[in-house]
This record gives C-alpha cells, sequence and structure tokens, in this order.
C-alpha cells in the first residue's frame, strides 16, 4: 500500500501566537483509506486538513501527494485534484445544482458533453434523479440534500484525495446517521483516500479506516485503526477523548458472523412434545428453541410449558430477538436485553436457525477484541525496538 | 393660462429638456457606477483604505451641491455639460462604493471557500461568484445614485448644463410674470417624474438580472 499523502514537519504558526497551531507534524495516508483526524476543539485538526489543499498555507514543513511535493505548486491547480467538503458546504446559490457540480471540470475546460455525462453519473451516485435536480437551485434542496450535491461537486473530476471538514457536523442525528451511511457505500464503489475532520469520536470510530486522535498542536496522540484506538489507548489523553464505554463502541464495530457462536437445544415442532423434552433434558439451558420445517426460529418453551399432550404451534413464547450475521454486537446485545431468554437467535438470510448469542459469547468478543489490539500494539513496538521499517501507523504514534 | 394647458402648450420644449436630463444623468451614473464599483472592489478586503475611501466619498456628498458646481467650473475652466457631468460623477460614489463594498463583504465566508477549494483563481472567484452574489447590493447602491443625481442635475443649468434646471431657472428669472410658477412647476414636475421613473427601471433591472438562485 502506498501513501496518497505525506506531510513531513508540517506547521502553521499565526502572527501573535505564542504556540503553533499545528506543531511540526508528520503524518502519512495510505492510498483509498479513510483517515480520520479527530481532536478537542483549537487541536489544530481543521488547520492541518486546510494547509493540505493550501486554503491555510503552511509556515514550514512540506506536503506530498501521491509523492510529488505541493508546497509551493500553484494552490489552484493543486485544488482542482482535491475534492473539498465543508460542514456548511458552501454550494454557489446564484448558479444551478448542475453548475454548480460542474464547477471543476469546467475550470478544467472538459467538452460539454462529457460534463453533461458526468453530471448524470454523479447525481446517480449520491442517490439524486438528474431530471429533477440538475436545474434546481440550492435553497431549494434540503440540508442533506444539499451535502450530497458538496459530495457530488467535490467528486466531479474523480480527484484521488477528497478532504473533508465535518461534512455531516451540521446535519439533524437522523440525516447525519443516514448520509454517513450513504458515504460509506459511496466510498466502497469509489475507494478514494480521505481525510474526514471530527469532532465526535462515535462519527471517528463509524467511519474511519484509521483515526488520528490530535491533542493540542496537532501532535498525533495515537494514529491507528478504530478497532485498536478503543481497545488498547495509547495512554491517558485517548482514553479520555475516547470517554466511557470504549467497550461498547469497540461492539458496535464487531459483525455477528466474527464471533463463534454458541450452540443451544432445538427441536422442529413437527417432531412433537417428546423429541422437544429430550432435547431440553439433553442439555443444561431452561429453554428449547422449536424450529419450524425450514429450520427458522419459532418459539421459546420451557420444560414446564411440554407437560401434557397437542400441538406445540402456540406454547410458550414468541421467538423476538433474531438478528443476522451482518447485524453488529451492539445490535445483537441491544436485542438480547429486550429479550425474555436473554438470548438472541442468528439466522442466515433465509431465516434458518444458525446459533445463538448470549453474554458469555458477548464477552469473549471483547477480549477476543482487546488481545488482539493489545497485541498489535506490541508487535508496532517490537518491531520499531528491532530497528525494522516501522508501520505508517507507529511513526505518527511516536 | 392654467398649469395643464401651459404643460400641453410646451410639451416638446418638455419632453426635449428631460430627455437630455436623462441623458446627463446616465452618463454621469454610468461612469460614477465603473469608478465607484471598481473602488469598492479594490479597498472591501483592506479596511485601512476602505475607510479612507468611504469617508472621502462622503465628504464630497456634504458639499452643496451650487458650491460644487463653482468650484468645478473655476478648476475645469468651462461651462456646460461636462463640468456638470463631473459633478454627477462625484456625487454618484459614495452610495455606489459603499454598496459594493457592503455586497462584497456580505458574501458568505463558506462560499468563497469553496470556491477556493475548487480551484478558482482570484479574478474568476471574483467576477463569476462574489460579484454576482454582492450584484443586488451594488445595484442598490447605483438606484439611490441615480435618484440623487437626477436632483442635483436640475442644478446643473447654472453652470450651462443641460436638463429640466433650464424651466426652473426660467420662472426663477421671470419670477413677477404670470407664467413663473408654470415653469418653475413643469420643472420640478418633471424631475420628480424622472427620478420615480430611474427608480423603477432600476428596480426592474435588479429583477431581471439577478439569479433566481438568490431572489
Amino acid at each position: 500500500m502506498t501513501d496518497m499523502i505525506a506531510l513531513e514537519q508540517l506547521t502553521k504558526n499565526y502572527p501573535g501566537q505564542a504556540r503553533p497551531a499545528v506543531d511540526k507534524l508528520d503524518l502519512t495516508i495510505p492510498e483509498g483509506e479513510i483517515v480520520i483526524l479527530v481532536g478537542p476543539s483549537g487541536c489544530g485538526k481543521t488547520t492541518t486538513l486546510k494547509m493540505i489543499n493550501r486554503i491555510i498555507e503552511p509556515s514550514s514543513g512540506i506536503i506530498r501527494l501521491q509523492g510529488e511535493d505541493v508546497t509551493r505548486a500553484d494552490p489552484d491547480e493543486l485544488r482542482r485534484r482535491i475534492g473539498y467538503v465543508i460542514q456548511q458546504v458552501g454550494l454557489f446559490p446564484h448558479q444551478t445544482i448542475g453548475r454548480n457540480i460542474a464547477a471543476v471540470p469546467r475550470l478544467l475546460g472538459w467538452s460539454r458533453q462529457r460534463i453533461a455525462d458526468r453530471l448524470d453519473e454523479l447525481l446517480h451516485l449520491v442517490g439524486m434523479d438528474p431530471a429533477t435536480y440538475l436545474g434546481r437551485y440550492p435553497k431549494e434542496l434540503s440540508g442533506g440534500q444539499r451535502q450530497r450535491i458538496g459530495v457530488a461537486r467535490a467528486l466531479a473530476a474523480d480527484p484521488p484525495v477528497m478532504l473533508m471538514d465535518e461534512p455531516f457536523g451540521a446535519l439533524d442525528p437522523i440525516s447525519r446517521e443516514r448520509l454517513q451511511n450513504e458515504f460509506l457505500r459511496l466510498q466502497g464503489q469509489i475507494g478514494k483516500t480521505i481525510v474526514f475532520v471530527t469532532h465526535d469520536i462515535d462519527e471517528a470510530i463509524k467511519m474511519g479506516d484509521r483515526i488520528a486522535i490530535l491533542r493540542e498542536g496537532s501532535t498525533v496522540a495515537q494514529y491507528d485503526t478504530p478497532e485498536t484506538v478503543l481497545a488498547a489507548p495509547a495512554d491517558d489523553f485517548v482514553k479520555e477523548f475516547i470517554g466511557s464505554g470504549a467497550s461498547l463502541k469497540g461492539l458496535g464495530l464487531a459483525r455477528v458472523r466474527e464471533v463463534s457462536l454458541a450452540d443451544w437445544p432445538t427441536s422442529q415442532i413437527s417432531a412433537g412434545r417428546e423429541a422437544a423434552r429430550r432435547a431440553l433434558d439433553s442439555s443444561d439451558h431452561g429453554w428449547v428453541l422449536l424450529l419450524d420445517e425450514q429450520r427458522r426460529p419459532v418459539r421459546w418453551v420451557e420444560a414446564r410449558a411440554l407437560q401434557g399432550e397437542g400441538s406445540l404451534d402456540r406454547v410458550g413464547l414468541e421467538v423476538r430477538a433474531i438478528v443476522e450475521p451482518t447485524a453488529t454486537l451492539v445490535g445483537a446485545l441491544e436485542s438480547m436485553l429486550g429479550s425474555r431468554v436473554g438470548v438472541v437467535v442468528v439466522v442466515d438470510g433465509s431465516g434458518a436457525f444458525l446459533g445463538t448469542i448470549d453474554m458469555r459469547v458477548i464477552m469473549s468478543a471483547v477480549e477476543v477484541m482487546r488481545a488482539a489490539a493489545h497485541k498489535r500494539v506490541l508487535d508496532d513496538r517490537r518491531r520499531v525496538h528491532a530497528g525494522q521499517e516501522p508501520p505508517a501507523n507507529a511513526i505518527a504514534a511516536q | 393660462m392654467n398649469f395643464v394647458e401651459y404643460a400641453v402648450e410646451n410639451y416638446d420644449r418638455l419632453l426635449e429638456l428631460s430627455l437630455d436630463h436623462v441623458a446627463v444623468v446616465l452618463v454621469g451614473l454610468l461612469i460614477g457606477g465603473v469608478i465607484g464599483i471598481a473602488l469598492g472592489i479594490t479597498v472591501y478586503q483592506r479596511p485601512h483604505l476602505r475607510n479612507a475611501v468611504l469617508n472621502v466619498c462622503g465628504v464630497i456628498l456634504t458639499v452643496p451641491s451650487l458650491a460644487m458646481y463653482a468650484l468645478l467650473l473655476s478648476l475645469l475652466g468651462t461651462i456646460g455639460a461636462r463640468p456638470v457631468i463631473v459633478a454627477l460623477v462625484l456625487y454618484s460614489l459614495l452610495p455606489i462604493v459603499r454598496n459594493t463594498v457592503t455586497g462584497l463583504s456580505g458574501v458568505d465566508a463558506a462560499i468563497v471557500e469553496s470556491a477556493k477549494g475548487v480551484g478558482m483563481g482570484r479574478w474568476r472567484r471574483l467576477l463569476s461568484i462574489e460579484f454576482p452574489l454582492a450584484w443586488p447590493v451594488v445595484l442598490v447602491g447605483v438606484r439611490v445614485s441615480a435618484v440623487l443625481l437626477v436632483g442635483v442635475a436640475a442644478l446643473g443649468t447654472i453652470i450651462g448644463g443641460p436638463g429640466l434646471g433650464e424651466l426652473i431657472f426660467a420662472g426663477l428669472r421671470v419670477i413677477t410674470s404670470p407664467n413663473a410658477v408654470n415653469l418653475a412647476l413643469l420643472g420640478t414636475l418633471g424631475v420628480v417624474v424622472i427620478g420615480m421613473l430611474l427608480d423603477a427601471a432600476f428596480l426592474l433591472l435588479s429583477r431581471l438580472t439577478t439569479s433566481k438562485g438568490v431572489r
């Protein structure tokens, strides 16, 4: 994996301020990843971002884009190679949506036909209908739609790099979550190198392939994957910044398919009461899970309810807590807490029984995540001490 | 002869003088507009220069127009339309410069930043983003100046300038004659009507030249 962006000893001094806003920052951004700069207000994260496309000119240091030193390149040409999305969106209100998106292609002198084709493609990419929206003005759009157009404008000339400064910060929680998810799906298709600034650690954990946690002067406190940052925070600053609930946040990143499911006594309804009783007796659980002909979970039944005769269709409790393997462990935990049995049933895409998740499964998942993160941190340290080429995250974490 | 009869009788002369009046105002406004907008663009990001220019323009506006005409007469050494136009240009500056500065400074910083972010240079940003967004405010300044100049131009007759002032001053000269009041009234009403028409014309121009997206 090559580095798309490299910042070397990057510094920004503002006149009249004793300490630099950004102090000799070294950071490398690998190609095709979303790197989040996150930290408390005033830590210099936005200044750092804006120095990459030189909206803010660095006082000293070097910015490399695809290996090329662009610190003193023509800033306008540099910016046409870098998509830029800001919190206030900054659409040009007197221009139509089409013209807004076409800003960079027009500056690059694309033909009319090529621009028209690209506009169609981009609107489809951000999930908006070209015929409806290309001729509209920004004021006729909702906040979420405007930010989609902001993203489309940044992508217009297919730049390798996108800079995003709190892009979803001004949206209501529901729109924000929707746009975050859409953006992650979009990134799955386009695979850009993205530098993303936020002050919200939860957004950082959700959106980032890597997170750089910054303290004052844009000093890197930790630069690693969200999983590692959560399970093995580098120091007290990081720990405090992540806040309470780090384990829960970690569970939000892990998927049900990644853990080994617990087995559970099951019996088919059609096999009758005797079979269900036998299944229950041969285990140390208090409940048996009844399945239908397609092995889909139907009822939870206790031993008491299995006495007597008759059909099993209506005995026991309905199975409500069901998740698929793509669900997060937080989702599974949430379902579990709402279940009378204290167990979540995992089913495949067709609804057939795969296994269950109970508290022990969750606990061991947390253990595994913690151990893996510590191992990664230790390995990195060992490699650095052994004098080998250290990985990108270790350079910055020093 | 009552006023209406007088007006009908002198219709040709009234129309001719009105057209002259409008012409001299528009020439002054055009030159003042170009200079005023250029000055506004030059100073809007330089606070010290901006204040200095606005103060000078403000002082110009406080000079009584009769005094201004007398001054220009001696400075330029000529009478007629030229010194009148110079006076009109000077008087038009304050509203135009001030509104250009206000309009350009009022453009949302995020819009300017994203214009930078897509790679627009200084001039392109000004011409295709900042100025079009400031335009409705600039045009209000031009409109205010237009109405102001219509009144100032009426006094230009005193140094041989063209326009409706001629009727007003003719009325003053023959103050004892029966038509004196009719003359002065005709000139004055003409000035008022021209002012209102120009005001309406600029309002319409603003509608027509402002993007639907910012209306």
